[in-house]
């Protein structure tokens, strides 16, 4: 890097253009639509033919948008409580204690990971059925949290496992029960890893789609923002303008939260893919 | 189980109704009160169904003192709704159920028969043939026929007047109209022919003599890939593979784009239905008086017949009170509020006494539609399996394979025609 | 509760009732992920396979009762000309495709972020988890507007450029439709690989590599040769999760024009399974298809997993 002529940083500085623009394209396009009041007719240009933020109110009162915004924040939040709290204490059960089957569990945790979620779509259906919890937002939750939480155990072994077993020591030395102890010592400690397992099932929950389409089955002011724009583009299907309002109005809140805390986040996926 | 419990009250509840039915000569009581009526109603079908629905519930009320919860369901989700409702038990009392689905619903168990009610109403005879067909199945009446409309040419007449062209009576008229308007607009479409719209096909295969699917001896058997069949859909797809008066983007379109094309004033002429014009200009009203409708024509003339597409009022068998469930049924299927939901909504009464009027209209967006509800209106084969032919798109999938020239006409209605036999066989 | 000590080399604790404690905690502790794991993916998943055997539609669903048929759904999947065709290149040939696709590229991304200055990469970083962020089902209406027949910009820059003269529908062909389902993939997925990547390469002392470069090895072969050696186990991570989530790509085929079953030649195993089980009520016939996927996904994971535990023998 040091003897970096001009003729490579030039390079250097054409390939993070494309690259860019190869990424921010998709997400400029979704932002020029929605201001423009003509996306609808004729395409989108560059920048907006007439600035409008027609496009937003419209989806947010006659689109429904604020109960999707709702719905989704309300079963994104469960999930990342519930599943956090779970899988804290199965992975300081897998990371810190040796019992008998626990080499079967860690691989039953890897293993379920792999179950494609469409397989498990149909008994799925049938399982939230027979506990009467079809088109409610607590079925969703259910499902959700089991979803997140492979992951979330996996992720977290890791942190837990990082934290040196001396500082739980000292604490026991101390005189600290177990309990006091976790909540001291390793809750602090494991905390990134925490934000980190929060943020992906968040992520989950807001973005999932074929188990809010089954599951909340035409229920409409039950829906969450992604099938709420499913449903939205079926009957608008060339309101590209209002369309794009709508992504837009799904896509940001994750977005601004993923740039916030992005060190955080792959701090953490290293550390739970690697320290695994 | 569910069911022996709740006979007997029911029975009794019936004998109750009909001696006080005989006693007033009405069905004005009282035994609904404080009773609620859970129903489901298509979104969209009427604009102004809100206020509509208050009038009901009013006259509801006075008449059975029973309340009236409507919920208004979307109908792209409506499908989904029914399955997941009545998958886990959660059907409403009544619900207005697409005439395709009703038998469907039929077969899973969901619906109450209703043929004792007509009878006891005496309202049989005066119901529209084509929406009793649809809402029969196992020789039982479920769906009881509310309203329906019908698909026909829908065409700018404002091009057609500036271009100096006549209203098609026959395909090869059509043909010229269509290659007309291409001509004085390029960027226009002569006609649009959507790929994934099966009820714009079947209207070509009728109207060339074919015929969509046939039973006998209870064997059903498809006649897409009848040689009538074939030049109906070679002359419907060549308009946009051989003259290209449609669009590459036509390929995928369902009805809706349709619509919204039309509407934006891309289009000049698609096989539209009889509720369409007031959305087209509720989209954009510079199309006003712009355009008009003319019956699908056949061939060389006459009328090509098409799909009475519309709307039962279905009783489910988790209703609580089934004679109030009727009471709510005949209230807005029969007299003042089914014609008053007809012009609003733009559709067709289900009730042949009411059809009439419809019929005597001069309207250029109501008579068209009218004519070819009274002489060229079919139904698509009426089996609970013709859902599973529509869920599979066979139609669609046959569409858009010859629209994207990935196969010939004889292929594509070869491969449908195979696959809406089996699936109407249930196999 | 007395002093207990977790003892992680497995020994045993002092006295009786804590020894009894400390074999229990774990389980405690693990109750409440076993019993939603075990409700919720493994009870199901035997459910499948029990659904798989029966024709089961909506009217079993609603009454509870079962009807047996047999493999008779297995003979008819694997016997239907739709699978060997279309169903089972399409998912399988889209998974390698684009599994390939976004570690390549996401190394590569990773590789030029190490390059930059700290500043450039956290800008450039910053960016790229905009469009991890993107959720699938925006993502894909993004790029269907982009790619759409009438009024895309994709089709209206190819029109001006004058190299087409008539707007295409690119998604009716079944490799232009799968084409901008990869280019919508990848998009969304090389940020996970080029970020964790990323992480890695920054954690490789830069004396290895000054070194190999004072010997004047080139660039790729010092990528081949000292930094992939040590970044084994991120690959292992990164292919493994991609090919997990590339193989159950569905809202991103589902939501494409004609992708929900109107267009037979881009199904792929799970928009098969669910057009077959919620569109037509087959709900057996469905259980069957996604048994045969599930199958396919847990030889590929068992595979990935070998070759793992060889790896980490402390797992």
């Amino acid at each position: 890097m040091r003897r970096t002529s001009t003729g490579v940083k030039a390079t250097k500085a054409v390939l993070v253009v494309l690259l860019l623009a190869f990424t921010l394209f998709p997400t400029y396009w979704m932002l020029v639509s929605a201001f423009d009041d003509r996306a609808g007719q004729g395409g989108a240009t560059l920048v907006p033919r007439e600035f409008t933020f027609h496009n937003f109110s419209y989806v947010l009162t006659d689109g429904g948008f604020g109960t999707f915004l709702r719905n989704s924040v309300v079963v994104a939040l469960a999930t990342v409580v519930i599943s956090g709290v779970v899988a804290l204490l199965a992975s300081v059960a897998v990371a810190r204690f040796r019992f008998r089957f626990r080499t079967q569990m860690l691989m039953l945790i890897l293993v379920v990971q792999m179950v494609p979620l469409e397989a498990l779509v149909i008994p799925l259906f049938v399982q939230i059925r027979d506990l009467q919890l079809l088109g409610t937002l607590t079925g969703l939750v259910i499902v959700y949290v089991s979803l997140a939480l492979p992951f979330g155990i996996w992720m977290l072994r890791g942190f837990v496992a990082a934290v040196p077993v001396e500082l739980e020591e000292a604490a026991y030395l101390d005189g600290a029960s177990w309990t006091r102890m976790f909540r001291s010592v390793l809750l602090p400690l494991v905390a990134p890893g925490l934000v980190a397992t929060s943020i992906f099932s968040f992520i989950t929950a807001w973005n999932e789609f074929i188990f809010a389409m089954t599951l909340l089955g035409g229920e409409a002011d039950k829906y969450t923002v992604a099938i709420g724009l499913k449903s939205f583009f079926q009957q608008n299907s060339n309101d590209w303008g209002a369309i794009m309002a709508g992504s837009t109005i799904i896509t940001v809140p994750v977005m601004v939260f993923f740039i916030l805390v992005q060190k955080r986040l792959s701090a953490g996926l290293v550390a739970g893919a690697v320290k695994g | 189980m569910r069911r022996t419990k709740f006979y007997p009250i029911a029975a009794a509840a019936t004998v109750l109704t009909l001696t006080l039915a005989a006693c007033s000569g009405s069905g004005d009581d009282d035994s609904g009160k404080g009773k609620t009526l859970d129903v489901w109603i298509m979104k969209g079908t009427n604009p102004d169904s809100e206020p509509f629905f208050a009038d009901v519930a009013k006259a509801f009320k006075e008449e059975t003192g029973a309340t009236l919860k409507v919920e208004y369901v979307e109908w792209a989700d409506a499908h989904d709704r029914f399955v997941t409702a009545i998958a886990g038990g959660t059907t409403p009392d009544v619900a207005e159920t697409g005439t395709t689905w009703t038998p469907e619903f039929a077969d899973a168990g969901a619906l109450a028969p209703i043929d004792d009610y007509v009878k006891k109403d005496n309202l049989g005879d005066d119901l529209v043939k084509g929406l009793v067909e649809a809402g029969t199945y196992d020789d039982k009446l479920y769906g009881m026929p509310w309203y329906a409309g019908v698909r026909s040419l829908v065409y700018r007449s404002d091009l057609f007047d500036k271009l100096g062209l006549k209203a098609p009576t026959t395909w090869a008229e059509l043909q010229a109209d269509a290659q007309a308007i291409k001509k004085a607009d390029p960027k226009m479409l002569g006609v649009a022919v959507p790929g994934d719209a099966e009820f714009t096909v079947y209207p070509w295969v009728w109207g060339a003599g074919g015929q969509v699917a046939t039973q006998s001896g209870g064997q059903w058997t498809s006649g897409l890939d009848s040689a009538e069949a074939r030049k109906g859909i070679s002359f419907w797809t060549g308009l946009a593979t051989q003259d290209k008066l449609s669009s590459a983007g036509a390929t995928t379109w369902k009805e809706t784009d349709v619509l919204d094309a039309f509407a934006n004033g891309d289009v000049g002429m698609a096989v539209m239905g009889s509720w369409t014009p007031a959305a087209i200009t509720e989209k954009n009203p510079e199309m006003k008086g712009k355009f008009a409708a003319v019956p699908i024509p056949g061939e060389t003339g006459g009328i090509a017949p098409s799909v009475l597409g519309g709307s039962h009022l279905s009783m489910f068998n988790t209703a609580k009170d089934k004679d109030l469930a009727w009471d709510f049924i005949k209230l807005m299927t029969t007299g003042k509020f089914a014609q008053e939901w007809a012009d609003d909504s733009g559709y067709f009464p289900g009730q042949t006494s009411l059809l009439d009027k419809a019929v005597k209209s001069t309207d250029s967006l109501v008579a068209p539609f009218a004519k070819q509800f009274v002489d060229g209106g079919a139904s698509v084969p009426v089996s609970p399996n013709f859902g599973a032919v529509q869920a599979k798109k066979t139609t669609s999938v046959m569409m858009q394979s010859i629209l994207s020239g990935k196969s010939s006409v004889d292929d594509a209605t070869t491969a449908a025609a195979q696959e809406m036999t089996s699936l109407l066989n249930g196999k | 509760m007395a002093v207990t000590y977790p003892t992680p080399g497995g020994g045993a604790a002092r006295g009786p009732s804590r020894r009894g404690i400390a074999r229990i905690r774990p389980w405690l502790l693990l109750a409440p992920a076993l019993i939603i794991l075990g409700v919720l993916l493994l009870w199901p998943l035997v459910r499948m396979a029990m659904f798989s055997l029966q024709d089961y539609g909506l009217r079993e669903i609603v009454s509870g009762s079962t009807n047996w048929i047999g493999f008779a759904n297995f003979t008819e999947i694997l016997t239907s000309r739709d699978l060997w065709a279309v169903v089972l290149p399409n998912t399988v040939g889209f998974a390698v495709l684009s599994v390939t696709g976004t570690v390549v590229f996401g190394t590569l991304v990773a590789l030029l972020l190490q390059s930059l200055g700290p500043r450039t990469r956290g800008f450039v970083t910053g960016a790229i988890m905009a469009a991890w962020a993107m959720p699938a089902v925006t993502g894909t209406y993004v790029w269907v507007w982009i790619f759409d027949a009438d009024h895309g910009v994709f089709n209206q820059v190819l029109t001006s450029l004058g190299i087409i003269d008539q707007p295409v529908n690119w998604f009716t062909d079944r490799w232009s439709f799968y084409a901008i389902v990869l280019l919508n993939v990848i998009h969304h997925g090389f940020p996970f690989v080029a970020v964790t990547v990323l992480a890695g390469l920054l954690g490789v002392p830069r004396e290895i590599h000054e070194a190999a470069e004072v010997d004047g090895a080139g660039a790729f072969r010092r990528f081949f040769q000292i930094t992939f050696p040590q970044l084994r186990q991120v690959f292992a991570v990164v292919i493994i999760l991609s090919t997990i989530w590339d193989f159950k790509v569905f809202a991103q085929v589902y939501l494409m024009p004609g992708g929900a079953g109107s267009n037979r030649d881009v199904l792929n195993l799970g928009v098969w399974s669910y057009v077959e089980s919620f569109g037509q009520n087959r709900y057996g016939f469905g259980s069957a298809i996604a048994v045969l996927l599930t199958l396919l996904l847990l030889v590929i994971t068992a595979v990935y997993v070998r070759t793992i535990l060889r790896e980490e023998k402390n797992l």
